[in-house]
């Protein structure tokens, strides 16, 4: 009788009780799973961004960052960050320093993309030397172009003076004309190999025989350029673009090492501001307001760009 | 030899020269750092230096010197300590992770590509305030486990997603197959998946390794100590000097690329087929 009951049981309730539990295990195992990366993010990510808008909203002397309780909640920082003339060259500088570094790193990193995508002999060597400079700390790379860069010895006002393009040395750094250039190069230089290294793994992606298709129909290379390459790339291009935009946009390794943000403000980009509101003028409030500007800035730049992204993620 | 005259096409020696002439000028800098440190301070102190080393006065002295005068070596094992501490936490978070978003449909996973490219738009700037206050209340500033956390957090979210990626190209009916014979999850995990991610796992210790190498940020803010700092920290304390030993700066400045060549070149042909099979296809 007993088992009769059971049998029923199983038979009426059983299975969908018993997919329902297995489901909900596969739950739980799903999130354990990810619980390190949540916790990893969360912990580090969202609670000092909490930290951050919290201290935006401080007024007063902050002396002490780890009880923002006790200073008076204010707009103020805001107030003073928005309404001062300062900001607006901030944001620009990081445009053209976000601009100036992602155009020639694409066009330099497509390049080599489509040339390490040739059959050559010697290519095995050619392709780690060509993305080296990726694995380059950033301040070695600030170093070598401080000196590289100097004023009255550096090497490429040597080579430059030697193929006649200036005639007396410039002070690339110190000067406030130059400064931006300056440290766009060496920015430049650590960027683009991670545009060739996502552009060559989307070229091995294409299949040999749709260019072979093309130049039976005629397709010169430029055709085969337009047509079957191009379009491979536009997706992964766009998501490379986008992910080292905003990387780039709030970058510090570069700038600060060398020139700190000078000559005359030149190169204070919004990461460097924040950095020299905080650390040189101790003005806590006013940084991490700039802070919180600069991320929402960096915000909409992702919505807009948003349509390019979700193809190139999916 | 018949097969070596057909392969090698003209057109082939002719893409091999475009690409030593883009090279010579990309890698220029590499040359320059490696010149400059082998030549004495003097001869470069002119308006015309020269381009190649000369024989009869190049050196490995500036390595000798830079090494004496500040703790290079110290300052090695630290980033060193860092770095594999970084990437061996940042790879096990992010193969559970990645096998997560992967193999199950939850709301995580449409969240988890947001906080990817959210977490690469955080001005690390700002982030450093509020993370120097959480250290400094733990009592864990001038401690190397801090530096760690920070760099793990800033590289799981992309590691994790790359690890997606991996997952995603291995068929489930693999691990199906080894759970109808019994296996747990993790014990499939860990017998079954693992094995097959290895390209996935080199390149997530790539570039994790770069990462946290390269950091100076962090670093620099949570280790106030000199003994405590990393390479990254240590050559950027003699860039701002007033009279800058440039030979030694240099010297430094290779000796602190070196590991990671050694690592890129060894895991570079890991890092083409990852990042193919990895977040950022097509």
């Amino acid at each position: 009788m007993t088992t009769d009951v059971g049998l029923t049981d199983v038979r009426t309730q059983g299975p969908p009780k018993r997919r329902r539990t297995r489901a909900q295990r596969d739950r739980l195992f799903a999130y354990g799973m990810l619980t390190p990366t949540l916790a990893a993010v969360g912990l580090l990510m969202a609670y000092p961004i909490y930290i951050a808008i919290n201290l935006s909203f401080r007024g007063g002397e902050i002396a002490d960052l780890q009880n923002l309780g006790q200073y008076p909640l204010t707009l103020g920082n805001y107030v003073d960050v928005i309404t001062d003339p300062k900001l607006l060259g901030d944001i620009w500088r990081s445009i053209v320093y976000t601009v100036g570094v992602v155009v020639p790193a694409f066009a330099i990193g497509l390049g080599l993309a489509l040339l390490l995508n040739k059959t050559f002999p010697g290519k095995r060597i050619v392709r780690p030397l060509a993305l080296l400079p990726w694995a380059v700390p950033g301040v070695a790379v600030a170093a070598a172009f401080s000196w590289m860069l100097d004023g009255s010895f550096g090497v490429i006002n040597y080579l430059l003076r030697s193929v006649g393009l200036i005639d007396a040395n410039v002070a690339w750094l110190a000067n406030a004309d130059t400064a931006m250039t300056a440290v766009i190069i060496p920015t430049v230089w650590k960027f683009y190999p991670f545009f060739t290294l996502v552009l060559v793994a989307a070229l091995q992606a294409i299949p040999s025989d749709q260019y072979e298709a093309a130049r039976i129909d005629g397709a010169g290379p430029w055709q085969q350029f337009r047509y079957v390459t191009w379009p491979a790339l536009r997706a992964p291009s766009a998501l490379a673009i986008v992910i080292t935009g905003v990387g780039v946009f709030r970058e510090f390794d570069f700038i600060f090492p060398l020139t700190g943000g000078g000559p005359d403000d030149a190169t204070t980009t919004l990461a460097v501001r924040i950095y020299n509101e905080a650390f040189e003028y101790f003005t806590f409030g006013a940084s991490a307001a700039i802070g919180v500007v600069t991320m929402v800035i960096a915000g909409a730049l992702l919505l807009a760009a948003g349509r390019s992204v979700r193809e190139g993620m999916n | 030899m018949s097969t070596l005259t057909r392969k090698r096409t003209p057109q082939q020696w002719g893409l091999l020269a475009i690409s030593i002439a883009v090279l010579t000028v990309l890698l220029f800098p590499v040359y320059w750092m490696v010149m400059t440190s082998v030549v004495p301070s003097r001869e470069l102190l002119t308006s015309s230096p020269p381009l190649v080393p000369p024989a009869d006065s190049a050196s490995f002295d500036a390595y000798g010197e830079v090494l004496e005068s500040r703790p290079i070596g110290l300052w090695l094992w630290n980033s060193t300590l860092v770095t594999l501490g970084t990437a061996l936490i940042s790879i096990v978070i992010s193969t559970l992770g990645g096998y997560s978003l992967s193999r199950f449909r939850t709301k995580a996973q449409q969240a988890m590509g947001f906080t990817l490219l959210f977490s690469r738009m955080l001005p690390g700037t700002l982030l450093i305030i509020p993370v120097f206050v959480i250290f400094a209340s733990a009592g864990m500033i001038n401690n190397l486990w801090s530096v760690i956390l920070v760099n793990v957090a800033a590289t799981v979210p992309f590691t994790t997603w790359l690890m997606k990626g991996f997952v995603d190209g291995i068929p489930s009916e693999i691990e199906e197959a080894a759970m109808i014979d019994g296996c747990g999850r993790l014990r499939t995990l860990w017998q079954v998946i693992v094995p097959l991610l290895r390209p996935g796992l080199a390149t997530t210790f790539t570039y994790a390794c770069i990462l946290a190498w390269g950091d100076f940020l962090f670093a620099r803010t949570l280790m106030p100590n000199p003994s405590d700092w990393t390479i990254t920290v240590g050559i950027a304390s003699f860039i701002g000097e007033f009279s800058v030993d440039w030979s030694g700066l240099m010297a430094a400045g290779i000796m602190s690329m070196v590991p990671m060549l050694i690592l890129f070149v060894f895991l570079e042909p890991f890092l083409v087929k990852g990042m193919a099979s990895g977040s950022v296809k097509g």
